[in-house]
Order: C-alpha cells, then structure tokens, then sequence
C-alpha cells in the first residue's frame, strides 16, 4: 500500500462516519414528520404554531449571540467564561445610548461595550497571562457591579428619570423595526395589507402542511432587523473562520499556538482580535436583550444566558452550525415555558418517547453489528454499554408514556423545568464526540515553545 | 513574577466583588426636614428585590415613606435586597438597621416575615412593621403586619376584564407562583366570572417558579407570555408580575389588546407612557397608606402589634380611573365593590 493509499483508506473510515447536509436535512425533516403527527395526535396547536416558533427565535438569538462569543474567543484558544459579564456590559451601555438616540445607536454601543469588556479580558489573559477562569470570573463580577453603580449614577437622575428610568431600570428604549412578509404571511405594502396565505393554512390544523405553514409564517412575520443580522451571523462566522486566511491563523493559535509562532503568525495580535470580537458578540448578544426582547434595560436581565450559551457552543462542537442548533433548542423550550404550554408540553412527551424508542433500536443494532467483531475487552465492554443504553431508553420511553396517557397536560411547575429536562437528556444521549480547540485555555507565552 | 501578577489579579477579583456587593446594598442615608420641635423618628427600611425605582410595588412603600418625610420629622436610611438572597441575609439587614438605632424598622414584601419575627425577638423597644406579612400572621408584641386583601381589588379588575372583553377570552400572567398571587388569580377569576358567567378564563401563566424570582423582573418574560394568551384569542390581560409586568402591557398594547395593571396606577407610569391607552385600569394595592399608617402611629405613639388588614372597606385596595376607560361600567364595578364590603359576596383566595 502506498503512502496516499494508506491517507485515503483513512479519509475514507473518517468521512464514513461522518454525517453530512442530505443527513442533517433527512433526520429535520423525520423530526418536523414525528413533531406534527404528535401534534395532531395531542390537537396541542401550539407545538409548531407561528407564535411559537417567532418566540423560541427572539429567545434563541441571545442565547446563540453569547455562544458565538464563546467559539470566536475559545477557536483563538483563549477561554471566555466572562461572556455574561461582557453581555451585562452590553445591556447597559446599549440601553444608555438607546433610549437616548434610538435602538440602532444603541445596538452600536451595545457592540462597543461589550468588546471593551472582551479587550479586559484579552488584556488580562493573553499579556499579563493570567488564568483564563480567573479573569472571566472577575469579569463577570465587574460587569454586574459597574453596571448597577452605574444605573444609579445615570438612569435615577434627570431627564432619564422622567422618562422612566429608577436605579435598576433604564427608560424604555423604542423597538426596532420588524419584519413581514408581503402576500406569504400578512405584511404591509404601502397601506394595503396583503393577505396572509402561510396564516390562513396554519390555521386548519392539517398534518404536515400547517405544521410546514406555521414554522416558515414564524420565520417571515414580525422578524426584528436585529434577529435577521443575528441569523446572518452564523454564514459569516463560518466564512471568516474557515474560509479565510485570517480566520486559519486564529484557528491555528487555539490548536497549536507555537506551530503558528513558527510560522510567522502574530498569535497575540490574533488572540487579541478574537477576543474583543468575542466580546462584541456578547456585547450585541445584551443589545438584543434591551431592544427586542424587552423595552428596556433591567438590573439582572441576562439571567446565565451567558452560560447557557457556553452549553450551546459545547453542545455545539464548538461549531457554528451546532451552536445554532443548541441555542434553538434552548430557544424552543424557553419559549414553550413563557408561552404557557402545559398542553404543548403534553404532546412533546410522546414526541420524547418515540424519539427514545428510536434511540433504544439503533443502540441494540449498533450492540448486534459488533457483536461479531469481538476481539478486546474494550469492544465487549462497548457492546455492554450499548445493550444497557437500549435498555435504559426504552424504560425511560415507557415511563414518558405512561405519564402521556395518564394526564391530560403537564402542571406548571413542571413546564419551567422543561429547559433544564431537555439539556440534561439531549447532552446525555447526543454521542460524545465532542472535541475542543487542542490549546484552549493553555497560557502562551511567545517563544517559550519546547 | 508570573505568579505575582495572578495573584495580584485575583486581589482585583476581591476588590470586584467587594465592590459589587456595596453596590447592591444601595444605602442611603437622609436627613428630614429641620422642623426642631417634633420628635424626630429613625425610619429603617428594607425593600425587597427591586428596591426604590422598581415603579411597582416597592417605589409604592417608598412613596408613603416620602409623604411620611414630608408630614412628619423623619430620619431614613434605605437598604435594598439582592436577588436570590438567602433569609440570613435579610436577617442580618434588619439586625443592622436596628443596631444603629432606627425605630420603627420596615421589611417591605412577604419574604420578610420570617426575619421580622426572628429579629423583633432581640429588639423589644424597637417597632417593625412588615409589609405583606405571609399568610397574614405575626408574632411579637412590637411586630405589625399588614395585609392587603389583593383578592377584592382583584375580583373588580376581573370583572372590568369581562366586561370590555370583545373575545370574551380573558387571560392572568402572575409573576412567580407564590400562595400571595394566587390570591390575585382567584379574585380576578371569581369577579370575571360572577360579571359574566361565559366568560372564558385562559390558564393562568406564572412566569417563574420559586425560588427563581425573574418573573418579577424579567419583562422579556412577561413579553413572551403576553404573546402566548394574545395568540390564544385573550384581549385583556391581568399581570401580576412586578417589573415583568412591563413587557406585559407593552406587547397588550402593541395588538391593541386591553392591560391591567397591579400594584399602583400604572397609567400614570413613564416607563409604559407611549401605551397607556391600553391600560384598561389598574389594581391598586395601597402600601403607601400601610407605611404611612405605621410610621405616622409610631410618631404618635398609638402603635399596636397584631396585624392590620387593608381591603375595600378601608380603601386599602381598589381599582383605577385614570384615562377613562372604565367609566362606562364605573356603577356596575362599585355595586360589586358595596357588596364585597359589605360582605355579601365572599372573595376566595385559591384558585
């Protein structure tokens, strides 16, 4: 076997495995499938609504913004557990500007802030070296007291106090513009309101087609100008990160900082760029939250979203794509919890259950397609994990399934639970092949390579 | 040198988080009126979370606090709570304000029942009055609870919600899910239903659950959850939600959807001025008048332990008029407010 023969038997064994788009768009559209028989099956409308799917997108997007400060910092191999502190930063500077010269200023100055945050942290880590948990956490700390110091000092006096403002609250900032689609969902043009094609299919309640309607009008009606940037975010990260030269050289300083060194990269220059765009992120991640998803800027309003989005980007492979997946996720049982959905919380029991199912037969498949290949003890040690993974799923899928048929909707106190339920399950069945930057959180030192 | 520079960062950590810590406690110390002749009282005060300017229920205490500065010779100092604080905490915060002298000392919210009681023990001579008091009990002969019964004033804004409702769909979005706001969604429920007997009641939505308290402050919250009850065909909704309550009224107003408020007048309120004209009304819940009450009763000596219940007889709770916008039903709403009084019709509490 020759050398590029021995490179592409082991491409071929790697790729084998791997799952690519057709995959990801075959196993959307089974859930979306599975989604809408449940929801028919239940008559719980609100699973795939229009309503729904708006809400878990404004919920998402902070949630998302926060995790892609996280990938850009930790792909420069610097850890950013400070994303909360830079977020609050954001909150508060972006309320400042905002009430005062609009919400489009104020998203600006939000981005500002919070990269100021991201340039501390920068300055703490990658010059002085300091530990990286270290300084998140001191950051954290900062940005919650700078902010509520300064809430005091500015929102409780003057012409912001009139307006509405108190020690804890900003005043209200105006909401930016949103979005409708003309003909598909019901928007505007001109003054003729034109008709709302997605709106009325939605409402027969049929399978598959209204499930379609309702999720594509969630996506096209009342849209904020700032989730679309958002949402514009995950193709340009992606870009920059993996399709430019500049984005090869951060990602060179979070795999191997002194290979990089090695070859003339300016790794402090890199790490430095990535943090403060890190903290940016976050910065527009507090904005969002003082512009479209409330009024106003609140003491305490990030509430661990910043945390929450460093999940989602694990959750996420410390990928793009993953994050946005992880944030939605998030975003879609937050919003079932605000919207009040103990029916909708009902149907998706079923859901988890089949879904359970499904995990209990290809774990018991995978069991039967080694079996014969037992060589170590490592493999029978795998073939055992695998038997009780199928048969842990299908007692879980029975429990679910009782609990379905013998209620009629989920209480309340368990419906806030359901964010928390559904991150404990997905991180534990999603199959660990997680794999961070090779030097994250390494302290680098320039040329102290051995 | 390395290390030096780590262990000089996590000194600035410390400083942070000592900084951090002084600025939630917020203090604020203020001398009254230099009238010589009155006797001068050391007012102590403890607000919940939110504190001073959370334009609910706590700014309604400190409202009554200031109408006392202004009456009468009154010395203040005002500490806020932090969230997710633990009851030592709080017992620590009245032990301080009593240490230093200040009588009579105010716990504003029920989450200081407990600490009141425990904390009145070691202080005879000083007064404490505590706003809210859980389940309407107190012990000590030097505590005064007051209670509001929220249920009656709720009982009138629920039947205003049934009776402008063109849906006839009505909804309740409650802050966290407390017994105290129960009692909220028990009075609204029972007055929509006593004015019309079709109405339909969506499920009510609590926010949070405790002990997470966000859904008093979190107005993106009380936004989502606005939008789930107007999707499902509610146009006038009921928040009890404090601070939350904001993105409530907020997103009513934007569908053109009715809001009522809680707590105080919220339409004469600038944090929601640009949709006050749909705030169908608001239910007042008269904390003012407590604070007031009291420290007026502790100057004059008239005080007395127990606890003090505020209701429609006394005007201790009750329902707007600003805008208008209820006067088309004013006479149906004050028949129901004489026949609370007057006792022919029992308000529950539970849902």
């Amino acid at each position: 076997m020759t050398a590029t023969e021995a490179v592409a038997s082991v491409q071929a064994r790697v790729t084998r495995g791997r799952l690519r788009w057709p995959h990801y768009l075959l196993i959307g559209a089974g859930l979306l499938v599975l989604l809408s028989f449940v929801r028919t099956l239940d008559d719980a409308n609100d699973v795939t609504s229009s309503g729904t799917v708006s809400a878990s997108l404004r919920l998402a997007v902070p949630i998302f913004l926060a995790g892609l400060g996280g990938l850009w910092s930790e792909r420069a191999g610097v850890v950013n557990i400070g994303l909360e502190g830079m977020m609050i930063l954001g909150t508060w500077t972006g309320a400042w500007a905002g009430y005062q010269w609009g919400p489009w200023i104020g998203v600006l100055a939000g981005i500002i802030g919070g990269a100021l945050g991201g340039l501390l942290h920068a300055f703490a880590t990658i010059t002085f070296g300091v530990d990286h948990i270290v300084s998140g956490v001191a950051i954290n700390i900062l940005g919650l007291g700078l902010t509520q110091f300064l809430a005091g000092l500015i929102f409780n006096t003057g012409e912001a106090k009139a307006l509405g403002g108190g020690p804890r609250q900003s005043p209200p900032i105006d909401p930016i513009a949103t979005l409708t689609l003309p003909v598909l969902s019901g928007g505007q043009i001109g003054g003729w309101k034109s008709p709302d094609w997605l709106g009325s299919l939605e409402k027969h309640h049929w399978f598959l087609v209204s499930d379609l309607a309702g999720i594509l009008r969630g996506l096209t009606s009342g849209m904020s100008l700032l989730t679309l940037v958002a949402l514009l975010l995950v193709p340009v990260t992606f870009f920059v990160l993996w399709k430019t030269a500049f984005g090869l050289r951060i990602r060179s300083c979070g795999e191997d900082p002194y290979a990089a060194e090695s070859l003339g990269v300016n790794v402090y220059r890199m790490k430095y760029a990535a943090v403060t765009i890190s903290g940016a992120c976050s910065g527009l991640a507090g904005a969002f939250l003082v512009t479209v998803a409330a009024p106003l800027y609140q003491d305490g309003q990030t509430g661990g979203r910043g945390f929450i989005g460093l999940a989602a980007m694990i959750f996420g492979n410390w990928r793009p794509g993953g994050l946005a997946a992880g944030s939605l996720l998030f975003g879609y049982t937050d919003a079932m919890n605000a919207r009040g959905g103990g029916g909708s919380v009902h149907a998706l029991l079923l859901f988890v259950a089949i879904l359970l199912v499904g995990v209990a037969v290809w774990q018991a498949v995978r069991a039967m397609r080694i079996r014969p290949q037992i060589v170590t003890d490592a493999t029978r040690r795998e073939i055992r994990n695998a038997w009780l993974g199928s048969v842990l799923s299908l007692v879980a899928a029975a429990a679910l399934l009782v609990w379905f048929l013998g209620s009629e909707e989920v209480a309340g106190e368990l419906v806030s639970f359901t964010p928390h339920l559904t991150t404990l399950l997905v991180l534990a069945l999603a199959s660990q092949r997680l794999r961070m930057p090779a030097a994250d959180g390494l302290i680098y030192r320039r040329g102290e390579a051995r | 040198m390395r290390r030096g520079l780590k262990i000089s960062l996590v000194t600035v950590a410390g400083a942070a988080l000592t900084l951090s810590a002084s600025a939630c406690g917020g203090k604020k110390a203020d001398d009254g009126d230099a009238g010589g002749d009155k006797k001068t009282v050391k007012v102590g005060l403890a607000y919940d979370i939110g504190g001073r300017g959370d334009q609910s229920f706590n700014d309604s205490a400190a409202a009554g606090l200031d109408r006392a500065k202004k009456d009468l010779n009154v010395t203040l100092e005002e500490i806020s709570a932090k969230p997710d604080e633990p009851d030592s905490d709080k017992e620590s915060r009245l032990r301080l304000l009593a240490n230093k002298g200040y009588n009579p000392v105010i716990g504003v919210g029920f989450a200081y029942t407990n600490s009141i009681v425990k904390v009145a023990k070691d202080f005879p001579n000083t007064k404490f009055l505590v706003v809210d008091a859980d389940q309407c009990k107190v012990e000590g002969a030097n505590v005064l609870g007051a209670c509001f019964s929220e249920e009656q004033g709720s009982f009138l804004v629920g039947a205003a919600a049934a009776l402008k409702s063109k849906t006839g769909t009505i909804g309740f979005i409650g802050g966290v899910n407390v017994p105290l706001i129960h009692k909220f969604q028990a009075g609204y429920e029972a007055g929509a239903k006593a004015a019309k007997p079709g109405i339909k009641i969506l499920p009510a939505k609590y926010l949070t659950q405790p002990p997470n308290f966000d859904g008093f402050k979190n107005p993106a919250l009380g936004n989502e959850a606005a939008k789930g009850q107007l999707d499902a065909g509610a146009d006038v909704i009921y928040h009890a939600a404090g601070g939350a309550g904001i993105g409530v009224i907020k997103t009513a107003g934007a569908a053109k959807a009715w809001a009522i408020g809680v707590d105080s007048d919220q339409y004469n309120q600038p944090a929601v001025a640009e949709v006050k004209d749909y705030i169908l009304t608001s239910m007042l819940k008269r904390v003012d008048v407590a604070v007031y009450d009291f420290v007026d009763a502790v100057a004059k000596g008239t005080f007395q332990g127990g606890t003090k219940k505020y209701d429609l007889s006394n005007d201790g709770v009750g329902y707007s008029t600003s805008g208008g916008k209820v006067d088309d039903i004013k006479t149906k709403l004050d028949a129901l407010k004489a026949d609370i009084a007057g006792g022919k019709i029992t308000v529950p509490t539970k849902p």
